[in-house]
């Protein structure tokens, strides 16, 4: 069977990231293809070049025997390839029907355009049905940027229809969708395929994917690294190391696969580390030193109880209670859509606390400003890079005293981040744009040191970095926590971020699932099972 | 489970018919004002005021066309309107076309020059976006206001002098009315047109996301052209109009910074995307700029009061206002819909309450 979409060696990078390494993938005509992989491995990024979005300088893409490598959104759409977008991307201020007579398959000159009607009867008619079966076609009235999240992914989905692609490419189609809205979501994408469309679909939601589709592909790191059933996918131990970031990089991770049998009850085997039982203090090896002290022994420097928080209508945050002790290193793990970054946000102010409390040494903290929260000594180093990349870096270093109006202060906290970050000195006058991802992600740190806080937040500092860097990055995460500051970490390299830490959190659904010390929450049997999907039982509480 | 905005959606029909009424109502007082105006009102300022204020309500509503429904917010719209009318002037003078209606007849000559001048004009400017947009704009009209002083045919400094116009020195005023407003009268078809075809939903999808359009198939490069020349159309009609009655034509009138931030201005006061935004904003601002201009001179004072009412209708009504009062009588048929809506469930909750 010959593919009716495929990708052959495609690489894309983004400044220091390589986003595509290589990347090979194949669509067959008639199929339910799901593509999966951890964060940053490079999907939305494969169907923007796929959708001619972004343009590539190796690599092709081929649809049913025409090459479309480079072509530009308007050409791969008549072509027959319609996607939709991971933030859902509607007309606002268009109706729901006008949204859905926009798309167009027809070279037709503007003056012909002009003088048409917009939307026929007939194809007023076929936007009717397709809202009706989509299930929103009472709202074909309504201005578009009205509707909920879950209806607005419907009708990114029902507008690509009306000009009958042969190929849809959904971007997390089910993501931040209510349980309900999903399973509709569901039927009507077997419907579809059934009446002979073809699917790619990007998707977290592993019962979705796993449920839906022919067939799945492993994204990591930028390549391919498995396709196949849903059932050898799930059961492929190389699949859970991407997701679980197990020996540090995609080739080990492939050379262990093989070997081991069950990929949720191993222990993790980087090479130069020791693997150790769970109960013992482990001997810190060379560049471990901070591996799980007896959890019980700090008091708390933040603590959350109960808390409640989300965007728009729904919570995302449901009765959260965490405890973060003092001069520890805690985790925070999950599956993408769990409430990390939330709960990041929450804690350091951006969004509001609808119930309970944060408290950080003692003081009330929900409900202040995050310039407050900052100044209780509080860092967070966001997710994306969030340097100025047309200042230089020590201009973005002292960017993080800037709230201190004493120079000689200044002066000499940047001497001692100069002296823990010798990059800061050395280069001191480029543009911090310059910098690879990873040495952005340190000068990052090295700003939020200037502050001196007591309490620092690291939002996924390892992601899209390659291993090397990683390691760094997280020496540096060490260093930091021995020089006395508290830290907490969320990770999606589970595995790394739990052997370096005290503590470990589960976050599954806005819920916590487990808690317990970094290595008791990595060698519990149930967390492959929350990162793969299939049945996580409800009182699985490390005690 | 996914009908939540069936509350709203359901009470529209009994609205429509009252609403098309209503619109019909305003629309052909409108024309018969525009019609019998300067019949009504003879004097010589006033019918000049309703002139200038006629040819700002076209041109507006033609740069509506382009940015309103795009979103592209061109400030260079001084160059179709000076294009158009060195066109006339030019054609007028080297065809020999003596004073009189005959003049008129040039005027669709200075829309297509208009016209022409769009295409290189937004070949250029279209390739970028937002901000950049603007500043291109901005710069490819000094470019234009430039060309005007230092070329030759432009009569540099001195300008051009357009034939003189025999009309009875009483009614002077009234051709040029007339003609500026059958100018407006289909400026504001077109728009209507537009914002109804197809052409005109490629151009709001634009507005509204340019990325998800191109991917939805809309050529959008050819789409935003095209609707910068029909945007240009009207514009350099007009600006032929509007020298042929000033008598003369000079750079730094023909290439006037004013005047596109004029347009902008009247675009945002009334609201722009709209039809009849643009037609209130050109309306309110520019009769009252000619009043206040005839009245105290150049003394600069009504600077002020233009200023204050326009600080006053953004703050208030920050999308303009015919916008603005849309949203206003929207929110209140909602809230009144919804307490009629409360009014009956609680009254016969033994009959139909039971439905969850």
């Amino acid at each position: 069977m010959s593919a009716l979409l495929s990708v052959q060696g495609v690489c894309k990078a983004f400044g220091g990231v390589q986003a595509l390494q290589a990347c090979e993938l194949e669509v067959h005509e008639g199929q339910i293809n799901g593509l999966i992989g951890p964060n940053g491995s490079g999907k939305t990024t494969l169907f923007n070049v796929i959708t001619g979005y972004e343009r590539i300088q190796q690599g092709s893409v081929a649809f049913n025997g025409t090459e479309i490598t480079n072509a530009p959104p308007d050409r791969v759409f008549a072509l027959g390839i319609g996607r939709t977008f991971q933030l859902t991307r509607i007309f606002g201020r268009l109706t729901v029907l006008e949204n859905m007579l926009i798309a167009t398959q027809r070279r037709e000159s503007w003056l012909r355009s002009l003088v048409r009607r917009a939307g026929s009867s007939a194809e007023r008619r076929r936007a009717m049905e397709l809202l009706e079966f989509v299930g929103i076609a009472r709202l074909a009235g309504e201005p578009a940027g009205t509707l909920s999240f879950g209806q607005r992914k419907l009708l990114e989905l029902a507008s690509l229809l009306v000009a009958d692609p042969s190929v849809l490419l959904l971007d997390e189609p089910a993501g931040g969708v209510n349980p309900t809205l999903i399973g509709h979501l569901a039927d009507r994408i077997a419907e579809l395929n059934r009446a002979g469309k073809t699917f790619l679909i990007v998707e977290h939601n592993m019962e979705f994917v796993m449920g839906l589709c022919h067939r799945v592909t492993v994204l990591n790191q930028g390549s391919m690294l498995v396709s196949g059933s849903p059932e050898e996918v799930r059961t492929n131990p190389a699949v859970l190391d991407a997701y679980l970031g197990g020996a540090g990089d995609g080739g080990g991770a492939r050379d262990g696969g093989g070997a081991r049998a069950g990929g949720a009850t191993r222990e993790p085997a980087p090479p130069a580390r020791e693997p150790a039982p769970p109960a013992r203090e482990p001997g810190p090896p060379a560049r471990e030193p901070a591996a799980a002290p007896a959890p019980a022994a700090a008091p708390a420097l933040l603590t959350l109880r109960g808390v409640y928080a989300g965007y728009g209508g729904g919570d995302i945050l449901k009765d959260v209670t965490i405890d973060v002790p003092e001069g520890g290193i805690t985790c925070i793990v999950g599956p993408n859509g769990a409430g990390k970054s939330t709960m990041l946000a929450a804690i350091s102010g951006l969004l509001r606390v609808r119930r309970g409390e944060i408290a950080f040494a003692g003081r009330r903290i929900s409900g202040r400003s995050p310039r407050e929260i900052l100044d209780l000594g509080i860092a967070l180093v966001p997710q994306v890079h969030s340097l100025f990349p047309d200042m230089t870096v020590r201009e973005n270093v002292e960017m993080g005293a800037f709230t201190i109006d004493d120079r000689a202060l200044v002066r000499k906290r940047l001497a001692a981040v100069e002296e823990l970050y010798p990059i800061v000195r050395e280069r001191a006058g480029e543009r911090a744009g310059s910098l690879s991802g990873g040495q952005q992600r340190l000068v990052e740190f090295a700003r939020c040191l200037m502050l001196e806080p007591n309490l620092i937040i690291l939002d996924e500092p390892s992601m899209g970095l390659d291993p090397h860097t990683r390691e760094i990055v997280f020496e540096m995460v060490t260093l930091m926590n021995r020089q006395g500051r508290t830290i907490l970490l969320v990770e999606q390299n589970a595995r790394a971020g739990l052997r370096l830490s005290t503590h470990g959190v589960v976050l599954e659904n806005g819920m916590v699932r487990l808690t317990g010390s970094g290595r008791d929450v990595l060698e519990h049997p149930e967390i492959g099972a929350l990162y793969l999907g299939g049945a996580v039982t409800a009182d699985a509480a490390v005690p | 489970m996914i009908h939540p905005g069936a509350r709203t959606a359901a009470a529209r029909p009994p609205g429509t018919l009252l609403r098309r009424g209503l619109l019909g109502g305003v629309i052909a007082v409108g024309l018969v004002v525009l019609g019998i105006f300067p019949l009504v009102v003879t004097d010589p300022t006033a019918t000049s005021i309703a002139f200038f204020t006629v040819v700002f309500m076209g041109a507006v509503s033609a740069w509506n066309i382009f940015s309103g429904y795009s979103g592209y917010l061109a400030l260079g719209h001084a160059v179709f309107f000076g294009s158009g009318g060195y066109a006339v002037a030019l054609a007028a003078r080297d065809w020999h076309v003596s004073g009189g209606w005959a003049v008129f007849g040039l005027l669709p000559f200075g829309g297509l020059i208009a016209a022409a001048v769009a295409i290189p004009f937004g070949l250029i400017a279209l390739r970028t976006r937002r901000h950049t947009f603007v500043v291109v704009t901005i710069a490819i009209f000094f470019i234009f206001q430039l060309a005007a002083f230092n070329l030759g045919f432009t009569g540099g400094t001195s300008g051009i002098q357009l034939p003189f116009a025999p009309f009875s020195p009483t009614t002077y005023n009234n051709p040029f009315y007339y003609v500026a407003a059958i100018i407006l009268v289909l400026t504001v078809i077109l728009s209507w047109a537009v914002r109804r075809s197809r052409f005109g939903l490629q151009l709001l999808s634009i507005r509204d996301d340019e990325d998800r359009a191109r991917g939805l198939g809309v050529h959008t490069r050819r789409v935003k052209l095209a609707a910068f020349m029909i945007s240009a159309f009207p514009v350099g009609m007009l600006g032929g109009l509007y020298f042929y009655f000033i008598g003369q034509i000079f750079p730094q009138y023909a290439y006037d910074p004013l005047f596109d931030v004029s347009l902008a201005l009247m675009g945002f006061l009334g609201g722009i995307g709209t039809i009849s935004g643009p037609l209130l904003g050109a309306l309110v601002l520019e009769s009252l700029q000619q009043y206040f201009t005839q009245k105290f001179s150049a003394n600069g004072l009504y600077l002020i009061i233009y200023g204050v009412l326009f600080l006053a209708v953004i703050l208030i009504l920050p999308g303009g206002v015919v916008p603005g009062v849309a949203g206003l009588v929207r929110r209140w048929r909602v809230r009144t819909q919804r307490q009629s809506a409360e009014a009956a469930d609680a009254a016969p909750r033994g009959v139909a309450g039971a439905i969850p």
